[in-house]
């Protein structure tokens, strides 16, 4: 996997690369202009000492003549023979300098010192060497005049090669000013450069330590979640246990049976649950319903909604008057939806009468008919305070069970159709092995021993024929929630 | 939603669940234009209570303020669901979105 490099890393990095291709560039820049200054000054220096020299020589060559014209001793010849010899090589020095430095009308006057020599030479030496002259002090006077020709063109020349050298030290000036910005531009540069990388870096800590503290937090949220969840589980447990009870109610000529899945631990806690309670002349109020959601608020409006239902069933045990009763109570609490079923059961008339709240049909099994669903249809508690409930009754035969459930026994896969046959086929098959825990039997030929996702309660109730009934011992009727 | 002639139409589709309860609330969220409204729900095979809850709860608003609702409901699964959750019984059902329609304009035109 190849790791991404940081862009202010790579833009850091490019600026320092192009600082030093610039500064690389400068130096040799400025190494060039500081070279060319040095060799141009010293060849300045070189033709000042020429020019210098050329002076000289026309001197000697005048103080050698004006020697031998007053004692005519050619001795004295040995200045102007030494200056003869080496001057028209240094005035070609100074022309050739003069080419080569491109000095400003320097040229003219090292060719006018050249043809002054010349002159001096033809109308002053030499008269004076090779003819006895008595005018002789007019020809020096002459000769003086040029001489002094001659030292203002040396020291044209001179003023030129100083001017040139003044230009030469300027260029070098400028170099080492160039030579300096650049250092004080690299700096800047390098101090700017640091800071950049410095702020980005900065940067990056900052925001790495605001996401390690997201990140912390997310985790801490997620902590208090899963704690907050656990608690309101275990509150939860602990309302469905204490409200549960282990002893179904035992009269002749019925048995009950029951049973109760929660759900799995990931769908959080139900609000299903079921009572069966014995009411005088052998009558039976079986009640079973769902709230809708989950958690505390689900568990304290069911167990509400039970308690109304039973006070409602011991006051006046019709069922649909039972249900619009609770219903009334349901809408003023601000209840979430409940689906419901109070159902009153007569074992010695082997009568049913029964109420549903929006709540999925119970199952009536007879023998010779086998199973089938009863009539249902009517708002689910809570959604209208004036909907109306119907009184539904059922008269049946010995060996009949009812069969009512909550709704994850049918819509556990979603078809409620196809969760209705395998109902009806689980409760035919339990009444013909006419066990003692049907609800069990009915709940595992459909689950299995497989985990449910929704709570599961199941209630049934078995209209025994009359030999079973004189077995029955007689128990105390008490109800059972999950 | 579409509409047609003073007829809002919420159309929802597939299976109606607790995940699904924002997207729900919102096509059901009741609007002070509403004239008669047709809640298609043709294609849909399950609802959850809490779908149901907000379904039930739009229809009996919607029938408190007189405003004609019609439910157009296809599936047989969702049609056993309808019937015992009550809804077949305290409102309009058709299996025929065009009978739905017929509905809503003669009870507008009530």
């Amino acid at each position: 996997m190849s790791r991404r490099i940081p862009i202010p890393l790579v833009l850091t990095l490019g600026f320092l690369a192009l600082l030093v291709g610039v500064l690389v560039a400068g130096g040799v820049l400025v190494r060039s202009i500081l070279t060319a200054s040095y060799a141009d000054a010293e060849h300045v220096r070189s033709a000042r000492i020429v020019s210098a020299d050329a002076l000289r020589a026309q001197l000697d060559e005048e103080t050698g003549v004006r020697g031998f014209s007053l004692v005519r001793d050619r001795l004295l010849l040995e200045p102007y023979s030494r200056g003869r010899a080496v001057l028209p090589g240094l005035l070609r020095r100074l022309r050739s300098d003069d080419g080569t430095l491109a000095l400003r009308d320097a040229g003219r006057f090292v060719a006018d010192a050249d043809a002054t020599n010349r002159r001096w030479l033809r109308q002053v030496a030499f008269p004076l060497l090779f003819v006895k002259r008595r005018n002789g002090h007019v020809l020096e006077l002459h000769g003086k005049i040029l001489v002094d020709r001659f030292r203002a063109d040396i020291a044209a020349i001179d003023a030129a090669l100083v001017r040139r050298e003044k230009q030469g030290d300027a260029g070098a000036e400028r170099a080492i000013g160039l030579a300096n910005g650049f250092a004080i531009a690299a700096i800047v540069a390098v101090i700017a450069a640091a800071a950049l990388f410095t702020i980005q870096q900065y940067r990056l800590a900052a925001r790495l330590e605001l996401e390690r503290e997201k990140s912390e937090q997310q985790r801490r949220r997620a902590a208090e979640i899963r704690a907050a969840y656990e608690a309101e589980k275990r509150i939860a447990d602990t309302l469905q246990e204490a409200f549960a009870q282990r002893v179904l109610p035992a009269l002749p000529g019925v048995r009950l049976s029951a049973t109760y899945i929660p759900a799995t631990e990931e769908a959080k806690i139900g609000g299903d649950w079921y009572d069966a309670v014995q009411l005088p002349d052998d009558r039976v109020l079986l009640a079973i319903g769902d709230v809708a959601g989950h958690g505390i608020e689900a568990a304290v409006a069911m167990n509400k909604t039970r308690q109304m239902l039973i006070s409602s069933a011991l006051a006046d045990p019709a069922p649909g008057q039972i249900l619009e009763r609770v219903n009334a109570e349901v809408v003023a609490a601000e209840f979430p939806m409940i689906t419901a079923m109070a159902g009153v059961v007569d074992a010695r008339a082997f009568k049913f009468s029964y109420s549903a709240a929006g709540h999925p049909a119970p199952v009536l099994f007879e023998p010779g008919r086998g199973a089938r669903f009863l009539e249902v249809g009517a708002l689910p508690l809570g959604i209208n305070r004036d909907a109306e409930y119907a009184t539904y009754c059922v008269t049946t035969v010995p060996g009949a069970m009812l069969v009512l459930y909550t709704d994850g026994v049918i819509e556990h896969s979603h078809d409620v159709l196809q969760g209705e046959t395998l109902l009806l086929e689980a409760v035919e098959a339990a009444a013909g092995r006419a066990g003692q825990d049907p609800a069990t039997e009915i709940r595992e030929d459909i689950f299995g021993h497989h985990r449910v996702s929704d709570d599961i309660a199941i209630l049934t109730i078995h209209f025994l024929n009359s030999a079973a009934v004189a077995g029955m011992p007689e128990t105390a009727a008490l109800r059972r929630t999950a | 939603m579409n509409q047609s002639d003073s007829i809002r139409t919420i159309r929802l589709s597939g299976e109606l669940e607790i995940g699904r309860k924002d997207e729900i609330r919102e096509a059901l969220r009741r609007s002070a234009s509403d004239r008669a409204v047709l809640v298609d729900l043709s294609d849909v095979t399950y609802a959850d209570s809490v779908a149901l809850t907000e379904l039930l709860r739009f229809c009996v608003s919607s029938s408190r303020d007189a405003i004609p609702v019609a439910l157009v409901v296809r599936t047989p699964q969702f049609a056993r669901i309808v019937q015992y959750a009550g809804l077949a019984a305290a409102f309009k059902n058709f299996d025929d979105r065009d009978a739905a329609l017929a509905y809503l304009a003669q009870s507008g035109a009530e």
